[in-house]
């Protein structure tokens, strides 16, 4: 082949690329949500409607942030979406205001009436919940192609998992194969094994006392609590205080040795909201864990 | 030459009428930016008009007084087969029946592994929904009819219901416990709200209206002679078997659909017959009719409210319903006039 | 109605069986009844009202009939039957917003259906009705402003408006004074006079023995049957009573007198 003929060769493939990589990019994107429904989008999103904290928190750290025009009540990181109009929460969402948005993207949990009544009203909904860590890589993969920024993503995990593995190595030793009991609610509810919060304990090193067979939020006996005589308790600070008062739970060890990690309702909501922050999550026990004595009694 | 009474009836049927045109006036004004024709205007220019006043604004309204209509239809044929002016639909275990049948089939779905099912959306389990929604309502009414064993007694009536919704509920309370993620939308799915309420949602609350009002308003007759007690009334050659089943199915499928529509709004079957007798008291016939029209003039009422007064945000219906209908019952004991 | 017909009576009572609980409320009662009035008495908890309840068809019967023109009640299509027996019960409870005049045309009910619509014949009986007991100055106010006394006259016009050939009152002097008591006696003797069957029960004795008739029920038994002005029914009378009464003549009538020489 000439010179020439090479180079209308190289010419006329690389224009077909450039086409079929174009034509490619104008096609609509389709993902599969939570729902199991492949919901087409066609263009990067820009006007964006937030229904969860922790998507609030995705859709941020991977960088488009300045995307978001609505989110619901309870998303409060990072400060700047606590400018954005409020949409009421998940059950009573306030479906004119979002309209009147005019998003072309509404992310939500699943939940009863609000979902039906945008896709009714025309709206795109993608539905994604993250439960445990695979959820939220899961998560942060999808909203990052569809927002456009895939890189993005994998740089987000891999800060998650730096900052966990410099949690982990700041865990005292003598905290590893201790039993932790987190709580969730007064109830008592606690987070078991199998919950994301578990996820996160068991990888700091610590065993929960609820087991996953139990689920990952568990109504729990008191007495099974008092009974696993746990090293660690981990609540809100206005539980801790009361939980001494609890018939029995005076006894227990963690209790009268001060192995507490309490944290106000700012630092606890960072521990339970299964989003990009979970990195810090892990941080912030680690450095609760690092400041309390050595646990006394036997590895059990 | 009309009596007293009618020209009291006719006065009552033409300011509900004015007052609910005026409310719906106001409800495809009152939005997101609060209340006012200035903005209704504006909005109107808006390229986005059809959407936010034609397929948000316009069917909520509507759907808030049918849903309304129908609470008020409940309160009367609750109030005249029990004999009693305190009786409630909810308070019959209408609601905490229509409830456990949501949860159930919530449960089973999400027990069976197709994950939780309004997620899945669908006409299928919407339909499912509904239809679970009105057949346990069915079950509660029944339950305590049964309970009460033909409700000569106060007492026994009201006992009777409030250990149908208490076994209900503990009944739903069981099932939650074992699928957690049925307790999730049940509390979505019976949260008081006339904020989701779409033109199918409309048109099925036109159609629970249309089906159960006729048979009530024909048997309103049977009502008045119950007023006699319940002998005197087979006496007259009623059978009080077969009307009371037929009531109760009325109640039952009126109170099923609107609570499917929009879950559970206090007060409005409680206080519509009230308001009735208060301002234009009458036999049955009319009573039934002009409670429904009562009933969707305050929750038309009450919804407009709970979007205007802290616009963008919302007040739940329900806290307005209970305000309205629970302030007004208050001043009738004051003023004792409790029948 | 046939020859055969008219033999039979227009209203018995075949052996009536009825148990209220552990209390066996009427034991083998029988009786017929004709036109005219009579009357049912005895000591409290004899069984009056349930025997009045049994024969308008209310009450549930463990054994025995009551027979309407020789058929047994529970053959008879309920409304063919509210038009032949009229019934008023002992304490009405009454409820709702009705005005008198509602409550009355509520009498006409088995005639003309729950969906058929009353017509200038039905208006004329209630008016009828509310003449006679007295109640129709009242027509436009509401049941539940009136006395005692007020209502129990709107509720006996409603009795009345049925326009039955049957007429089973319980206690229907109940709230009323004396002047009315006296109206009503008056009305039961033309009603029984016109060829209606009044049953009544009545603990009042002195009025019960202006009636035709009189049934004597003690412990769920009739004890005595007979016409009021006969002394041998007076004897079992007082017997029931237990000598707390006697029964003397005075002018024309016989009325009883307390017996405190006991």
């Amino acid at each position: 082949m000439t010179s020439s003929r090479r180079r209308w060769v190289r010419a006329i493939v690389s224009c077909v690329l450039a086409v079929s990589g174009g034509a490619a990019s104008a096609q609509p994107m389709v993902v599969r949500d939570d729902r199991g429904l492949d919901i087409a989008i066609a263009a990067s999103p820009q006007r964006i409607v937030s229904l969860l904290p922790s998507l609030t928190e995705s859709v941020c750290a991977v960088g488009a942030c300045a995307r978001l025009v609505g989110v619901d009540r309870f998303s409060n990181w990072p400060d700047s979406v606590r400018a954005l109009p409020k949409l009421g929460g998940i059950e009573d969402a306030l479906v004119e205001r979002v309209v009147a948005l005019k998003p072309d993207l509404v992310l939500a949990a699943p939940s009863a009436r609000a979902i039906e009544r945008f896709e009714g009203l025309g709206l795109k909904v993608l539905v994604l919940e993250s439960r445990n860590r695979a959820d939220v890589k899961r998560t942060l993969n999808i909203l990052a192609r569809v927002l456009g920024a895939a890189p993005q993503a994998a740089a987000v995990w891999s800060r998650i998992e730096r900052d966990e593995r410099l949690a982990v190595e700041r865990v005292p030793a003598h905290w590893r194969g201790r039993r932790v009991y987190f709580e969730v609610d007064a109830t008592p509810y606690a987070a078991g094994a199998g919950s994301f919060i578990g996820e996160t304990l068991a990888r700091l090193g610590l065993v929960n006392i609820v087991p996953n067979e139990l689920g990952p939020f568990p109504k729990l006996n008191p007495e099974f609590v008092v009974r696993a005589q746990p090293d660690l308790v981990i609540a809100h600070n206005a539980n801790l205080a009361e939980m001494p008062k609890r018939p029995g739970w005076a006894d227990l060890r963690a209790l009268r040795s001060g192995s507490i990690c309490g944290f106000e309702p700012a630092a606890y909501e960072l521990l339970i909201r299964p989003g990009p922050r979970m990195g810090e999550a892990a941080q912030s026990l680690a450095t609760c864990l690092a400041a309390l004595p050595a646990p006394g009694g036997a590895l059990r | 030459m009309r009596t007293p009474d009618q020209q009291r009836r006719g006065r009552l049927a033409w300011r509900l009428g004015a007052l609910t045109i005026v409310l719906l006036a106001a409800g495809l004004a009152a939005g997101s930016d609060g209340w006012s024709m200035l903005a209704l205007w504006d909005t109107l220019q808006r390229g986005d008009a059809a959407l936010i006043v034609g397929q948000i604004r316009a069917p909520r309204t509507l759907g808030a007084w049918l849903a309304g209509a129908l609470l008020g239809l409940s309160g009367a044929v609750a109030q005249g087969l029990f004999r009693n002016p305190l009786a409630d639909p909810y308070l019959l275990g209408s609601a905490s029946g229509a409830s456990l049948a949501v949860v159930l089939v919530l449960a089973a779905s999400s027990l069976t592994g197709h994950g939780i099912a309004l997620a899945t959306a669908g006409a299928v389990a919407r339909l499912g929904l509904v239809g679970a929604a009105f057949a346990g309502a069915l079950l509660g009414v029944s339950l305590t009819l049964v309970l009460a064993r033909g409700a000569e007694q106060t007492t026994r009536l009201l006992l009777a219901g409030v250990v149908v919704g208490v076994l209900l509920a503990a009944g739903s309370d069981l099932v939650t416990s074992a699928a957690p993620d049925a307790l999730r939308g049940k509390q979505a799915f019976m949260l008081g709200s006339t904020g989701f309420l779409s033109w199918s949602a409309c048109a099925v609350l036109a159609a629970g209206l249309l089906v159960a009002l006729p048979p009530a308003w024909r048997l309103a007759r049977a009502l008045d002679a119950l007023t006699l007690g319940e002998d005197a009334a087979r006496s007259l050659g009623l059978s009080l078997v077969h009307l009371r089943a037929a009531l109760v199915v009325a109640l039952a499928l009126a109170i099923g659909v609107a609570v499917s529509q929009t879950g559970l709004i206090a007060f409005v079957g409680l206080v519509s017959p009230h308001l009735v007798r208060r301002f234009a008291p009458a036999p049955h016939g009319y009573t039934l009719l002009a409670s429904a029209a009562t009933g969707g003039t305050l929750l038309l009422a009450a919804d407009v409210l709970a979007r205007s007064l802290i616009a963008p945000q919302e007040v739940p219906v329900g806290v307005l319903t209970a305000l309205l209908g629970g302030t007004y019952l208050l001043w009738l004991l004051h003023r004792r006039r409790i029948a | 109605m046939s020859a055969a017909q008219e033999a039979v009576a227009l209203l018995s009572a075949d052996s009536l069986g009825v148990s209220l609980g552990s209390t066996r409320a009427l034991d083998n009662v029988s009786a017929d009844f004709e036109p005219g009035w009579t009357a049912i008495v005895g000591p409290n908890g004899a069984g009056k009202s349930t025997l009045l309840r049994a024969l308008a068809g209310l009450q549930a019967l463990q054994s025995g009939n009551v027979r309407l023109h020789g058929k047994a009640l529970r053959e008879w299509p309920d409304r063919e039957r509210a038009t032949r027996i009229a019934w008023l019960g002992q304490q009405a409870e009454t409820t709702g917003e009705l005005t008198v005049r509602e409550v009355v045309q509520l009498g006409r009910l088995p005639h003309h259906g729950l969906f058929g619509a009353p017509t200038a014949r039905d208006e004329a009986v209630v008016d009828a009705a509310m003449r006679d007991a007295e109640c129709l100055p009242w027509q436009t106010r509401r049941l539940h402003e009136l006395s005692g006394g007020e209502r129990q006259r709107v509720l006996i016009a409603r009795a009345l408006a049925v326009d039955a050939a049957i007429l089973l009152l319980d206690e229907p002097t109940t709230h009323l004074d004396p002047p009315h008591q006296i109206a009503l006696v008056h009305l039961l003797r033309r009603q029984a006079a016109a060829g209606v069957t009044v049953v009544s029960v009545l603990h009042d004795l002195g009025l019960a023995l202006l009636a035709d008739r009189l049934i004597v029920l003690d412990g769920g038994r009739v004890c005595a049957v007979g016409r009021s002005d006969e002394p041998p029914l007076h004897s079992r009378l007082i017997e029931v009573f237990g000598g707390a009464i006697r029964i003397e003549r005075v002018g024309a009538r016989w009325v009883p007198v307390a017996n405190l020489e006991r």
